[in-house]
């Protein structure tokens, strides 16, 4: 299997663990990745601009398009990013055949024209998959269940969702939003045990970590205290913001005093397979 | 007269090196510098020797920037320094004698090869990235360079063809006169030395065969010594042959001396150019990456330094740009200051002193903002300059200038009216059931202070139309966008999304 190695922004230099165990995996599961030139995803632009967001997933998608490869993303935010934007690209197109607003089908004629600059053009086929989901549909669960080498000891395991894979549904189809089960499965498999908590769909608050650190902090520090009541010894995570935040260092030592350790669960799928 | 000028522009180029680093230290407070003394000994050496990152990053550039460096590291340390090297090393050294003489026109001959591929890549450059600004960028740099090394072939093909300097050879050197053959030997020179005479021998000569026979014998026993066949003098005996015509009015002004005082003031010029033009990246770059790259540690830590005088080994190649991971932007908006080379300018400006405005630095800082720190531009940069270190204490710094880019209260013109999102006006929905409010993390964890409104209220306010009043609270400000709302709303409101659009329309205010 061939994909397109969509690593986000961040990994390369705030998290250069998450890239090196990902690439592990996906070659002990045989999966050749590609890397291609890509830029931003998007998502920070989406506070900021509608037309730069837009464009920036745009040009990923069909650069993963010219070479006849669908992206796969170890980031949630990336892969929210990047489904929205195909979705919202896909409305964008429905509008110019009722020809309800011009102005929507001027800008699609608009980013048509910038990718034309690249000699990139996109006809919406390029398939999103996050490493999760990968995993769960696409390699299967069952057949990643017999390639488990060593099973890892029982420890308590609790998940930490991301938001901008979870929700909205209707635009990223990941898993059930309000109860979600892919993650829990795959801890599952590599004989560690998932723990039920509190908090596996709520947000980690990293998107505002620079604007109001103080509260993005409360809202870091609130997983501990449910970690701790549910007796958990690792929080797992499968997002590269989730765990950037994770990694913060007044929350490292707070974890160490309680003898929970967050981590990436790309490193505990390597160490099992 | 040409020792005190070497002295006094080594002098010069020495006082101008400190007066750059003082230039670039005096705002230092504002730029936290690294700590300790680690240095990366292996990487500085290769990386500006060898040019290992751009060999990396684009191989044509690569060859240029080589053909230059290997050729001029020779011509320096052989050709201008030979006094102190060559002499020492080879006993038998003369500048007329090959292989030096080859191995000068060759080395002169790859860096004006360079010169010439750094105009061409720097036309289509120009050309492809329509970088009006930069078009002039490097250019003193490269003609320098480039007269440099034109200056000395022309001395050379000059003095190949000057009579005077060969009948002075000869009154030095040569134990010949009338008498003895001294004919013989003009003879000889002018049909293998190309030297010009002003009346001419060998076409009115008689005994052409024995004459040149004659000569080549006087050759052998004074000259040949330290004169080896032109021939190897490729570059400058091709020049000669085009100079033959002029060659009397060259031979009796005496060309000779003028270039000769061209040539040297031309290497005193790039001298005391050395640290105030491009070519100060030359000092700047082993520095640059003789610093070990800050990383995640030290960002964590809150010890991410930059040194300032490392961007002037910023040579303007523009890779940085081209691996952008936010150069989609660029595209949408023409905003060339989200570009690192553009934000590398205007940081130089910042750092050297000149006030930038309050516009400028403004426009700086939100550019900034754009920069997802992702490392590319670092990874590719040739000189090895920490650029995410840069963008990172930048970011910090204007931060602390307190620009106050950040909308303020008051009547804030909205940038567009998008509604695109389809059905955003779909608030018309909301029954005021509170689900949003109760399912928001923002709303759950922040004290009195840190928050004012609940995103039924921010519905509610958008209801009542009152959407400047909405994109103003500091709801819309903390939104993590996580979304639960949207997906819990019995309504079916794109809650989030709202927001959202509610911070594009204030973002550029």
């Amino acid at each position: 299997m061939k994909l397109a190695y969509f690593p986000g922004c961040k990994i390369d230099f705030y998290l250069k663990d998450y890239g090196i165990s990902f690439k592990s995996i996906m070659k002990k599961l045989s999966v050749e990745l590609v890397e291609l030139p890509f830029n931003c995803c998007g998502y920070p632009a989406r506070n900021t601009d509608y037309e730069v967001c837009m464009f920036s997933s745009l040009r990923n998608l069909a650069l993963a398009r010219k070479y006849k490869l669908d992206i796969i993303t170890p980031c949630m935010c990336c892969y929210g990013q990047l489904q929205y934007a195909s979705l919202q690209w896909k409305q964008l197109g429905r509008q110019i055949e009722n020809s309800a607003k011009k102005q929507t089908s001027e800008l699609k004629q608009k980013f048509n024209d910038l990718l034309a600059q690249e000699n990139l053009f996109w006809d919406g086929k390029t398939e999103i998959k996050h490493l999760l989901t990968f995993l769960y549909n696409d390699i299967g669960i069952l057949n990643l269940k017999k390639k488990i080498k060593n099973r890892l000891p029982e420890k308590k395991v609790v998940t930490q969702y991301g938001c901008h894979a979870l929700r909205p549904f209707t635009v990223t189809g990941f898993d059930n939003p309000h109860a979600p089960q892919i993650f829990e499965e795959l801890i599952n498999i590599t004989g560690l045990k998932s723990v039920e908590w509190s908090k596996n769909t709520e947000c980690c608050g990293n998107p505002i970590l620079e604007n109001s650190k103080t509260l993005s902090l409360k809202i870091l520090n609130s997983k501990l205290d449910a970690a701790i009541k549910a007796k958990a010894d690792y929080i797992c995570t499968a997002c590269t913001h989730c765990q950037m935040q994770y990694n913060e260092l007044s929350f490292q030592k707070e974890c160490k005093k309680h003898n929970i350790t967050p981590t990436l669960f790309t490193q505990i799928l390597d160490n099992a397979l | 007269m040409f020792y005190p000028a070497l002295y006094a522009s080594l002098l010069f180029a020495a006082a101008g090196f400190l007066f750059q680093i003082y230039r670039f230290n005096r705002t230092n407070k504002l730029w936290q510098k690294q700590k300790g003394f680690k240095f990366n000994f292996a990487p500085a050496f290769f990386n500006t020797l060898f040019q290992t990152k751009l060999f990396k990053a684009s191989k044509t550039r690569w060859i240029i920037h080589s053909l230059v460096l290997s050729g001029f590291i020779y011509l320096l340390f052989f050709h201008a320094l030979a006094d102190l090297i060559s002499v020492k090393i080879f006993a038998y050294y003369q500048p007329t004698v090959d292989p030096f003489q080859f191995l000068r026109n060759v080395t002169g001959f790859m860096v004006a090869m360079g010169c010439f591929g750094f105009l061409l890549k720097k036309f289509f450059n120009v050309r492809s990235t329509r970088n009006i600004r930069g078009k002039y960028q490097n250019l003193f740099s490269i003609l320098l360079i480039f007269s440099l090394i034109f200056s000395g072939f022309m001395l050379e093909a000059v003095k190949i063809i000057s009579e005077p300097l060969f009948m002075e050879m000869v009154e030095d050197y040569a134990g010949v006169d009338e008498d003895s053959g001294l004919d013989d030997l003009k003879i000889y020179w002018e049909k293998n030395y190309s030297v010009v005479f002003q009346n001419s021998l060998i076409s009115s000569y008689q005994s052409l065969e024995e004459a040149l026979e004659e000569g080549k014998i006087l050759n052998e026993e004074y000259c040949l010594d330290c004169h080896s066949n032109i021939s190897s003098a490729f570059v400058s005996k091709a020049l000669a042959g085009y100079l033959k015509k002029t060659a009397q009015f060259l031979n009796s002004s005496r060309a000779d001396n003028l270039l000769y005082h061209i040539h040297y003031l031309l290497s005193f010029l790039m001298l005391i150019c050395l640290p105030f033009s491009r070519l100060f990246h030359i000092l700047l770059i082993p520095f640059a990456n003789l610093k070990p790259k800050s990383d995640i540690q030290d960002f964590q830590k809150q010890k991410m330094g930059f040194h300032p005088v490392t961007l002037d080994a910023c040579t303007g190649c523009m890779l940085c740009s081209q691996v952008c991971s936010v150069y989609p932007n660029f595209v949408v908006t023409q905003n060339i200051e989200v570009l690192p080379h553009a934000k590398i300018r205007s940081t130089r400006k910042m750092m050297l002193g000149r006030h930038l405005d309050l516009k400028e630095l403004s426009s700086l800082q939100l550019s900034n903002k754009e920069c997802t720190t992702c490392n590319n531009c670092t990874n590719i940069c040739p000189s090895g300059i920490d650029l995410q270190a840069l963008w990172i204490t930048l970011s910090k710094t204007l931060d602390n200038m307190d620009l106050k880019t950040t909308p303020a209260h008051g009547n804030i013109p909205f940038k567009k009216e998008y509604d695109i999102i389809p059905g955003s006006e779909s608030f018309d929905n909301c029954v005021q059931c509170t689900i949003c409010t109760n399912v928001c993390p923002v709303i759950e964890y922040s004290s009195k202070s840190e928050n004012d409104m609940t995103p039924q209220q921010i519905m509610n306010l958008l209801r009542l139309g009152k959407k400047q009043m909405a994109a103003q609270t500091q709801m819309v400000q903390n939104c993590l966008t996580c979304y639960s709302c949207q997906e819990s709303c019995p309504g079916e409101i794109k809650v989030t999304d709202i927001i959202i659009e509610l911070r594009q329309a204030v973002t550029e205010c």
